[in-house]
């Protein structure tokens, strides 16, 4: 079957808004996308990976976001329609050169797609990225559901074109992951001519440093931005519906505007309210909203994310209407300035602005009861995952020194992350310590700091240079985020002589965001074999004395491998290897597990629950663990660390 | 017209499936007058974390989530999930389909919390809806040939609900071009017992 995005104009599907992205980019003629893997952007790249054979553009997985917008903007200056997208975090890692393309431009179309997560379902935070595109000062886009997503990003690469600067598409969780019925549209045939002109319409356009120099060209791109605040205040995107002698307005954008048609027919109001809704939030549309103030006494703004529009709003009204009372997440707060919205949220908050009031679910009495039986589902890694056997070793290697040591576990992004994510279920405390020892009791207490992708080495540095003694300093990270950020960082530490324990757990694939193959996996994004580019000999070379491999599977070699890497003075490093357990079963038919627990043997002690491993299962009545057949895939690792030799293997 | 619904389990059961087929058997029928979104939240859903999709179908749609209190049915791959969903958003005439089978969250295997009994959880669903009916759907899963169908059997109750909005060679046919061709009959299968299940609990 042909992949969702090669559909031919007038068919119709519910789809998912990244695929909705991907389609309006095939729509649009695309040439080239790049991108680096992050929830919830990385379906736009999987989805025309998975078209790619029978189309003409070109995808690949670049091993960050800054080349990944490089890779874009090269071929963009060539003349091609490009395509680059990543999550929110990820634009900060692309920020240099994000912040300087624009004083040249582009010569074909650029659309950046980033994926915001209100709520961070999915994030170390919550950063509303559409301040950085008026922080770059190039325009932004910002869909109201899949369908608007296609449209705009199809229109981004002419309207990139036309102002000749890169174009913002701001994507939410709500709208990436969401889906909606989606009316497809012609496909462009024609592709844009490849060429390069050093001197094109501006002296050294396409280096920021040539004659008349950077200043000007920041000059270029003001006047760039005149005509893209015009082209704001016609855009199709943007709408003004005002009926006559409406004192109230309601300005909302992207996904906001979806809440607020909701919240407006529940109240059941809406008929005289001024309605101005923005898909184009950048440049601001000045005409459009001073059209819209005109006459208000009142306006809620509804946006997802930080107050942009509202901030803009303001500072028009300063000018133009002083008496209007503005309200949204700024100076007069009615929304928080921080989760998500919905349609419940947004018809609370302004209901009293209409004199009316939000309506109550039944049995709110029964809810609030009933709401203290609901657990918590922590997340795990999942049953016999790589990481359970090196995060079980590692603590096993880390007890070995005294009991008051207090050994700092820097953490990083991945999978392996859930290391640190605790568990929900348990009582919070607080200590007010200087220093102070904790015991882990399962795999998911071990990290003890935890940001961003390639944060965790440099942190242990730091603590290595400033003479930390209480306890052992460790790092660890993962294959892809080993070449997404901690290649300098590595180099950092070694050059500098730190004295630090790095564990880099390599599973061969970019599990977390949904296995894309990486440099380790030995199959390039096309799924075509490619040798694999092994980490060990990289290490060697930035000249680490200790490196060595281990198989986080095997208990002795994975303990007795970290032990000696803890014990080493100077960066040691140990590649703790065990492919992606996921990945693995795919390949090998998955039958009824054969490790069962010998029920007599089995003292309670709850050592193989504490592994985090969720094929185990313990029962407290009768204080004996147990094996789930089902998702036990027979790794081997609970049997290990049993000190009653009660967990063994059927033999059929 | 304007239908709510979520399906919800946990991380690997197959429940995003199942919420993506109603949504397209949904536009098949009612394209032209409707609108369809499914709002979803999966934080590590590979990982065994909760996972629920909102589903709603109608002329007066724009939002990808449910208001609370409006679920009109629930379908729920597991107890506890049935209970974390039901809590807020379903409706006091409204419906869930659960399947019996625990999958206990690590936060009770290290002793954090308890999981509730299943009575007590069918006990406050009954407080907070209409109908509940609840039976073994991994065991049905299993006859049918796939522990994997298991969302299939799910769906297949809900259908017999009457409360999705399609008839039921439109929900088939999106079902054999969804799951994987070799898998087409089990799938049909358990779609057929889920239906045939709920028919006789209703009718007991
Ligand atoms: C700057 C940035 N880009 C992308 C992501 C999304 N992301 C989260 S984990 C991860 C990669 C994990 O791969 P790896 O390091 O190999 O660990 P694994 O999940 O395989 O254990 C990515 C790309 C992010 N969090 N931050």
């Amino acid at each position: 079957m042909a992949s969702v995005v090669l559909q031919p104009a007038g068919h119709r599907e519910v789809l998912m808004g990244n695929e909705a992205i991907a389609r309006g980019a095939v729509e649009a003629g695309l040439q080239l996308m790049a991108a680096y893997p992050g929830t919830p952007s990385s379906e736009v790249g999987e989805v025309l990976l998975s078209a790619a054979p029978e189309s003409d553009y070109y995808v690949e997985w670049s091993l960050n976001e800054k080349v990944a917008f490089e890779v874009a903007a090269g071929a963009a200056l060539t003349g091609a329609r490009t395509l680059c997208a990543m999550k929110n975090a990820g634009l900060n890692v692309a920020m240099d050169t994000f912040m300087t393309l624009p004083y040249g431009g582009v010569k074909g179309g650029m659309v950046v797609v980033v994926a915001d997560d209100p709520d961070a379902h999915y994030s170390s935070n919550e950063q509303d990225t559409r301040l950085l595109a008026a922080y770059a000062e190039i325009p932004c886009l910002e869909p109201e559901n899949q369908q608007e997503a296609k449209d705009m990003t199809k229109a981004a690469f002419a309207l990139s074109e036309d102002l000749e600067l890169p174009v913002m598409l701001r994507s939410v969780s709500r709208i990436s992951h969401a889906s909606g019925d989606v009316l497809f549209g012609e496909a462009r045939a024609e592709r844009n001519e490849i060429g390069f002109n050093k001197h094109y319409e501006m002296p050294y356009r396409w280096d920021v440093y040539g004659p008349p120099g950077a200043v000007n060209k920041h000059k270029w791109l003001h006047t760039a931005l005149v005509r893209a605040q015009a082209k704001a205040n016609e855009s199709p995107f943007n709408t003004l519906v005002k009926p006559k002698g409406a004192k109230l307005g309601v300005l909302a954008t992207g996904l906001g505007a979806a809440y607020a048609k909701e919240a407006l027919n529940r109240l059941g109001v809406g008929d005289d309210v001024a309605f101005l809704k923005l898909g184009m939030v950048f440049p601001f549309a000045d005409k459009l909203a001073k059209a819209f103030l005109q006459g208000l006494d009142t306006v809620l703004v509804i946006e997802e994310g930080d107050p942009l529009c509202e901030n803009f709003l303001r500072a028009l009204a300063q000018e133009d209407a002083r008496n209007v009372k503005i309200f949204g997440k700024g100076i007069s707060r009615i929304f928080e300035p921080y989760g998500e919205l919905n349609t419940d949220i947004v018809t609370a908050a302004i209901a009293p602005y209409f004199g009316a009031q939000a309506p109550a679910a039944a049995k709110e009495a029964i809810r609030q009861e009933l709401a203290k039986l609901v657990i918590p589902r922590s997340s795990t890694l999942c049953a016999g995952c790589s990481h359970l056997g090196t995060y079980c070793a590692l603590r096993t290697a880390l007890s070995a020194y005294p009991e008051d040591a207090v050994h700092i576990v820097n953490g990083d992004i991945g999978c392996y992350e859930q290391a640190g994510y605790g568990i929900f279920g348990g009582d919070l405390q607080i200590d007010n310590s200087a220093s102070r020892r904790y015991q882990a009791e399962s795999p998911y207490d071990v990290l003890d700091t935890l940001y961003v992708m390639g944060s965790g080495i440099s942190m242990a540095h730091g603590q290595s240079k400033l003479g930390y003694d209480k306890g052992k300093l460790v790092a660890v990270c993962g294959d892809s985020t080993f070449f997404h950020a901690i290649l300098p960082a590595l180099a950092n530490a070694v050059y500098n002589h730190s004295n630090i324990c790095f564990l880099v757990l390599d599973n061969r694939w970019t599990c977390m965001t949904g296995h894309q193959p990486n440099p380790t996996t030995g199959l390039d994004a096309y799924a075509q074999e490619y040798p694999r580019m092994e980490i060990l000999p990289i290490i060697k070379a930035m000249g680490v004395e200790f490196v060595r491999t281990a198989d986080a599977y095997q208990k002795e070699d994975a303990v007795s491998a970290i032990a000696d890497a803890l014990a080493f003075e100077g960066p040691a490093v140990v590649v703790m290897e065990g492919e992606c357990q996921l990945q693995r079963q795919r390949r090998v038919k998955k039958t009824m597990a054969k490790t069962y627990v010998n029920a007599e043997a089995c003292s309670g002690c709850k050592t193989c629950v504490q592994l985090g491993c969720p094929a185990t299962r313990f029962n407290a009545a009768e204080k004996k663990a147990g094996i789930d057949g089902v998702l036990c895939v027979d790794c081997g690792l609970c049997q290990q660390y049993c000190t009653e030799n009660a967990i063994r293997v059927r033999r059929r | 017209m304007e239908t709510n619904i979520i399906v919800t389990g946990v991380g690997g059961q197959g429940s995003i499936l199942a919420s993506h087929i109603i949504a397209e058997a949904a536009l098949k029928e009612h394209g032209e007058t409707c609108r369809v979104r499914v709002g979803e939240t999966f934080g590590a859903a590979q990982r065994g974390g909760a996972v629920a999709s909102h589903v709603r179908i109608g002329e007066g749609v724009y939002g990808p989530l449910l208001g609370r209190g409006t679920a009109d049915l629930i379908i729920a791959l597991e107890p506890m999930e049935a209970l974390r969903l039901s809590v807020p958003y379903l409706a006091a005439g409204g419906t869930v389909v659960m399947n019996t089978g625990m999958q206990v969250p690590v936060d009770v295997k290290v002793g954090a919390v308890e999981y509730p009994s299943l009575e007590a959880i069918q006990g406050a669903l009954q407080r907070l809806g209409k109908r509940v009916v609840a039976f073994d759907g991994g065991e049905l899963a299993s006859e049918a040939g796939s522990a994997k169908v298991l969302s299939m059997v799910m769906l297949g109750a809900a259908f017999a609900s009457g409360l999705l909005p399609f008839c039921e060679e439109t929900v088939l046919s999106v079902v054999a071009a969804k799951v994987p061709q070799k898998t087409i009959d089990t799938n049909l299968e358990a779609f057929a017992l889920g239906k045939k299940t709920y028919q006789q609990a209703v009718h007991a």
